[in-house]
């Protein structure tokens, strides 16, 4: 088993001719959890889409498990495809079949399992995010934390050795999300299963992250334990930690200050 | 990566079938999960008997071979017999207490009988036919609101849906009544020069594009291009919650939605007939000049006797309600919609089968109605 679960050296990457992500080095060792932080529009679901081979970088190269997924293509592709999960960030559950078949269909299509040791599975990893009465329930019968939870299952349906979770505590009440946290740190713990959060929840970040990183405008600028970050020299690091807007009030002036004082 | 060769399970069976012990040693991952459930088929343990697992020297165990072992628990117990893992290594011991066992597998609810179904489908049929008279009701309705109160109208959204409606379909209509005329045309000529009645290719092209073929294909061109696009835009903002957003803000989507599209579609498609009749008439012109060499002034001269206003104001009628029907059917369909990206691909299907099935029962009727009773 590879030591280093996600290494991502110099990552340059946008859409078009607009570039959002430039020199992003991050590195996830296995059996860690590593949050990856910053305000809306940074670049962190950018980061996470160069990672899972959704968008091909500009520059930078991005190694999954020991191989570089933009240079593999057909059986082998797929096949470390399937050593990772992915928790999108609104669950992409397909919605024409049951949740018991959304878990199903990696375990259908990549292995050769038979059926009754599949739906076996499917109840083990239902069971997991306690949604086991859902199996038989279309996505669009179920709430908004549910689906994030089935789609969670579906996520760990191969057991995958890298997880990436875009947002996985959004639209869940705190209960459920601490419930979340500690399924991801049990797997962490028992497979040593790395996982990438894209996460603003402090306190789910308080509880599961071993290391971190902080996105500003594409531009890591913090990398460490949350300790390093909190006490961290960039003021925008520390602004995040301690609940704040960074700074003063930016931009405009308000109507008030405009038109009472006369212009 | 190289493709591990398949690997085989490691294994060891010992004792009599009443109190077996398989042995397992490696790893049990999913690669040998096929083999191991055969296994533990085969040995599965008949009433009052146990079969012991060995798990001391497995060396590493994923949720597949947890789930086999789990399947094979539940298969002992049903059958009176016991399956317990006993000793366990460090890595099986955690792979088995990573997952919670979840509850006995629910038999999937069964599907409706006969007898229910088709209960289900003539309530939700009857229930769906009220449901579009209300709605029919109420876009109606808020047309005449909206022509009371013209400030209150969108009329840049009601330009938009009259260019996609009418002037986007100009060509793909004017060209298929063309050939529609000239078809019409040619076939009968074949039949009428037989009674040397040629020149009366004028009159039936003429009377049968203008009373019947113009307005029934716009319409079924219409239903096809515009009628799914009403219906999948609505389906989809239903479905992105954009609907429910313009009821909280205090807007009606009958009216906010409705009223431009329903407006548009039942100016544009009488528009679109008049083409479609002018360019049909055409396509039989060309036949009758071209192929049957009848003057080409005589033959415009007959086409313009046989056309009577009535013919035509009856043709442009029949348009208004096939596009008043095919707005509502899109508008219905569309609201209608519940759930995610297949339902609105459904529904469009069933919006534009259903205008189309209404343009030809319609058609039906006001042949009827306009030969018969008037």
């Amino acid at each position: 088993m590879p030591e280093i679960a996600l290494s991502v050296r110099g990552l340059k990457a946008g859409y078009g001719e607009k570039v959002i992500l430039k020199d992003v080095d991050l590195t996830v060792e296995t059996g860690e959890i590593r949050v990856i932080l910053g305000g809306s529009g940074c670049g962190k679901s950018t980061l996470l889409k160069c990672c899972i081979g959704l968008l091909r970088p500009m520059d930078g190269e991005i190694e999954m498990l020991g191989q570089r997924l933009d240079q593999l293509d057909g059986a082998e592709r797929t096949a470390l495809l399937t050593r990772i999960g992915v928790l999108f960030q609104y669950g992409a559950l397909l919605g024409s079949i049951t949740i018991g078949e959304n878990v199903a269909l990696p375990m259908r299509e990549h292995t050769d399992l038979p059926e009754s040791v599949i739906n076996e599975m499917v109840r083990l990893k239902l069971a997991a995010v306690e949604l086991t009465h859902a199996e038989h329930l279309l996505p669009s019968e179920l709430s908004g934390g549910m689906r994030k939870r089935a789609a969670l299952a579906r996520a760990l349906a191969l057991d995958p050795e890298l997880l990436f979770c875009d947002e996985p505590g959004a639209g869940l009440d705190p209960l459920t999300s601490a419930e979340l946290d500690e399924l991801l740190m049990r797997l962490r713990d028992r497979f040593g299963m790395a996982v990438v959060v894209v996460t603003h929840e402090l306190l789910s970040i308080e509880r599961i992250s071993d290391k971190l990183i902080y996105l500003a405008e594409g531009v890591p600028i913090a990398d460490g334990t949350l300790d390093d970050l909190k006490y961290s020299g960039e003021d925008e690091v520390r602004a995040f930690f301690a609940r704040q807007a960074a700074g003063e009030m930016r931009g405009p002036q308000t109507a008030l200050e405009a038109l009472a004082a006369g212009g | 990566m190289k493709t591990s060769p398949k690997t085989s399970l490691r294994f060891e069976l010992d004792g009599d079938p009443s109190a077996a012990t398989l042995r397992l040693a490696g790893p049990v991952r999913r690669d040998v999960v096929a083999e191991l459930n055969t296994l533990l088929e085969r040995h599965a343990p008949g009433s009052g008997a146990t079969l012991t697992l060995d798990l001391a020297d497995v060396e590493a165990m994923d949720s597949a071979a947890v789930a086999a072992m789990v399947t094979a628990f539940r298969r002992a117990r049903d059958a009176g017999g016991r399956l317990v893992t006993d000793p366990l290594s460090e890595q099986a011991r955690r792979a088995l207490a990573t997952f919670r066992l979840g509850p006995d597998p629910q038999p999937k609810p069964a599907p409706p009988g006969l007898l229910e179904s088709t209960g289900g489908t003539v309530i939700g049929g009857f229930q769906g036919f009220v449901d579009f008279l209300q709605l029919a009701a109420d876009a109606t309705f808020a047309i005449f609101d909206a022509l009371r109160a013209p400030r209150r109208m969108r009329w840049g959204a009601l330009a938009e849906q009259s260019i996609d409606i009418g002037s986007r379909a100009l060509g793909i209509v004017g060209l298929i009544t063309f050939l529609v005329g000239l078809t019409v045309a040619f076939q009968s000529a074949h039949q009428l020069r037989q009674f040397g009645a040629a020149i009366f290719v004028a009159d039936l092209t003429a009377v049968s594009m203008v009373r019947e073929m113009g307005p029934l294909m716009t319409a079924i061109l219409v239903a096809g291009r515009s009628g799914s696009s009403i219906a999948a835009e609505i389906a989809t903002m239903k479905v992105s919650e954009e609907v429910d957003a313009l009821t909280v803000m205090g807007m009606e989507p009958t009216r906010y939605l409705a009223v431009p599209r329903l407006l548009a579609i039942i100016m544009m498609v009488p528009l679109l007939t008049v083409l479609a009749d002018l360019l049909g008439c055409l396509g039989g012109f060309l036949v009758g000049v071209g192929y049957l060499d009848i003057a080409w002034n005589a033959f415009l001269n007959k086409m313009l006797e046989a056309i009577a206003p009535w013919d035509l104001i009856s043709g442009l009628i029949k348009s208004v309600a096939f596009a008043y029907g095919i707005g509502l059917i899109g508008l219905f369909y569309g609201f209608r919609v519940r759930g995610g990206a297949s339902e609105v691909g459904r529904t469009t299907t069933a919006s534009v089968v259903a205008s189309i099935f209404y343009i030809i029962v319609a058609d039906c009727l006001f042949s009827v109605l306009f030969y018969i009773v008037l």
